[in-house]
């Protein structure tokens, strides 16, 4: 059973396509990595397949009725937007919205969800804090953690860790991979590319809208998509701690 | 519950105005006097005036205060921006507008209700506009340009109407809906503007989960369940109702949505939907306080209350722009 279908989704910003008839399937377990370079259509990519941008080809979340979609599905948008100084804790509860029927109020679990989502990001003793206040990063991780907090079987997120100190972004790739093992399935926009290639099962590869390569992350970070979808050369290489990737100088 | 608290303190201080309110006039009645009279009396003067007068006069600050306040939250959880207010962009201008139009052309005398729709009419094309005109992301400059813009169209067709009235009585007619006042009201006003009103705030007391999910943004809240474009006509026709039954029956009464938000939002964590109702209850008592205010202050000039509440809220939005030019620096 997959977890996320998605055939010849296409998405035209006036004649020129910037997501060109990609199709892919997720399956339950998996932290799948999308990349590419600046302006390759991943944001769009992502807001077609949850169906927020309007398109050609089929998404079936995008097919989804919004109820049922805000179950299955947790979003979280590049723009890291938190309008009023709402403290921590009501910010993070923010995601259990999908799971509150009509004026419903928050339950036990829906509060334990919260609890468990703002310790996964290390965010205890955080709660009352107006969410405003913190810096970039701490911000980033408050917002990580309301996509937690949604507990939905597929998380997609676009640069969740951009911004993010080193021991943070390990911290949220392994939130990733610990929710894969529990069946649950990732799909991230990501800009570093060592951090893809180590915490990542899958990589799909974006270039100018069109899905290039999608596997293994060696069998994606290979020198020939490098050099022709970023220009750059690097390092790749599987040791004892798993692979490791750095970039070294650009080839165009 | 601090909210549950927050909103019997604003409750209790609501009934507190208006038993003053009730209290405060040019006849001068005793506080026994005035109350036997109000529950007991029979046709004596004093019993006029208070049945007649200073009742629908206390009703309506409460009706008016309730319309802004909530509107004026709803727009600034709407548009995330602490500077939205509906007497500020354009909304209450455009409903005085609406009104002036259907005085001047007899569409007021055709049916009991033709005022406070026409002003409704008025308010929600403005509303729309602003929406268009501001965009999705709803910036703070283009938020007050689109206002000052609709603002200045909606002055300039109401001094045309001016201009080109042939009855004297015009000019002060229009004066009253540009400046807002509760005096020499009656109760037909409070059921011309009730059953609009009520609609109105049934509309916008609904909002409160999009307003709270939307604090994330228009992308985070639409991928929570949140249907945006349905939550955006509710909100049209929410301030449109209940600023305009207020400005059909009280003139344009600028500020209340921006002053009353603003002080209560720190008492409610920020939550946009916890606000509206704390915003309510609020606006009724401002604008009971400033009713009475008017009142006190000049007892013999008639000092307008939409005038009062300009010099009292104008200095704070001055402040509001610094606080959130120094915020995006």
């Amino acid at each position: 059973m997959s977890a996320l279908t998605v055939t010849d989704l296409t998405v035209h910003r006036g004649e020129c396509p910037v997501v060109d008839r990609v199709s892919l399937s997720l399956t339950p377990g998996e932290v799948v990595g999308l990349i590419g370079p600046n302006g390759a259509g991943k944001t769009t990519l992502l807001r077609a397949i949850l169906g927020l941008q309007s398109h050609i080809g089929q998404s079936d979340l995008a097919q989804m009725p919004r109820r049922e979609r805000a179950k299955t599905v947790a979003w979280m948008p590049q723009t890291r937007e938190i309008a009023w100084p709402v403290a921590v804790e009501t910010l993070v509860l923010l995601g259990r919205v999908p799971h509150l029927a009509g004026g419903a109020r928050p339950k036990p679990e829906d509060h334990a969800a919260t609890a468990q989502a703002l310790d996964n990001m290390g965010l205890t003793g955080f709660e009352t804090r107006p969410a405003t206040e913190l810096s970039g990063g701490e911000q980033a991780r408050v917002l990580i953690a309301r996509v937690l907090a949604q507990d939905t079987p597929l998380i997609l997120a676009d640069e969740p860790i951009a911004g993010l100190d080193p021991a943070h972004q390990i911290t949220t790739m392994q939130v990733f991979a610990r929710l894969a093992a529990q069946g649950k399935t990732v799909l991230a926009a990501l800009h570093d590319l060592g951090l893809a290639a180590r915490h990542c099962t899958r990589l799909l590869l974006l270039d100018k809208g069109r899905l290039v390569a999608d596997g293994a992350p060696k069998d994606v970070l290979t020198p020939e998509h490098l050099h022709s979808v970023f220009g750059i050369a690097a390092h790749l290489v599987e040791t004892d701690h798993g692979l490791i990737f750095q970039p070294l100088e650009l080839t165009r | 519950m601090r909210l549950s608290l927050l909103l019997s303190g604003l409750a209790a201080l609501v009934v507190v105005l208006f038993g003053l309110s009730l209290l405060v006039g040019p006849a001068g009645f005793g506080i026994g006097q005035s109350l036997s009279a109000l529950l007991g009396g029979e046709g004596e003067a004093v019993t006029l005036v208070m049945r007649e007068i200073r009742l629908p006069r206390s009703i309506l600050a409460v009706m008016v205060g309730v319309s802004l306040g909530l509107s004026g939250a709803a727009l600034q959880g709407f548009l995330r921006n602490p500077l939205a207010e509906p007497g500020l962009i354009g909304v209450s201008s455009s409903a005085a507008l609406g009104a002036v139009l259907a005085l001047q052309t007899g569409f007021a005398a055709s049916f009991a209700l033709a005022l406070p729709v026409s002003a409704l009419v008025g308010a929600s094309v403005s509303v729309m506009l602003l929406l268009v005109l501001a965009g999705p992301r709803g910036g703070s400059l283009t938020l007050i340009l689109a206002g000052i813009a609709i603002s200045a169209l909606a002055g300039a067709f109401l001094s045309l109407v001016l201009n080109l009235s042939p009855n004297p009585f015009a000019v002060s007619e229009i004066v009253f809906w540009m400046l807002g006042s509760l005096s020499d009201r009656s109760f037909d006003h409070v059921t011309i503007a009730l059953p609009v009103m009520l609609l109105g705030w049934v509309l916008l007391a609904s909002l409160g989960r999009g307003l709270d999910a939307l604090t994330l943004g228009q992308d985070a809240a639409e991928s929570m369940g949140i249907n945006l474009s349905q939550l955006r006509l509710r909100l049209v026709a929410g301030v449109a109702a209940s600023v305009g039954a207020a400005t059909a029956v009280a003139g344009a009464i600028g500020f209340v949505g921006l002053v009353v938000p603003h002080i209560l939002r720190p008492f409610v964590g920020a939550r946009p939907g916890a606000l509206l109702p704390a915003s309510a209850l609020g606006g009724a008592a401002m604008v009971l306080a400033a009713d009475i205010a008017v009142r006190l202050v000049l007892p013999d000039r008639d000092l307008k209350l939409g005038v009062l509440m300009a010099i009292v809220g104008a200095p704070l939005f001055l402040h509001l722009i610094y606080k959130t030019r120094r915020q995006m620096i």
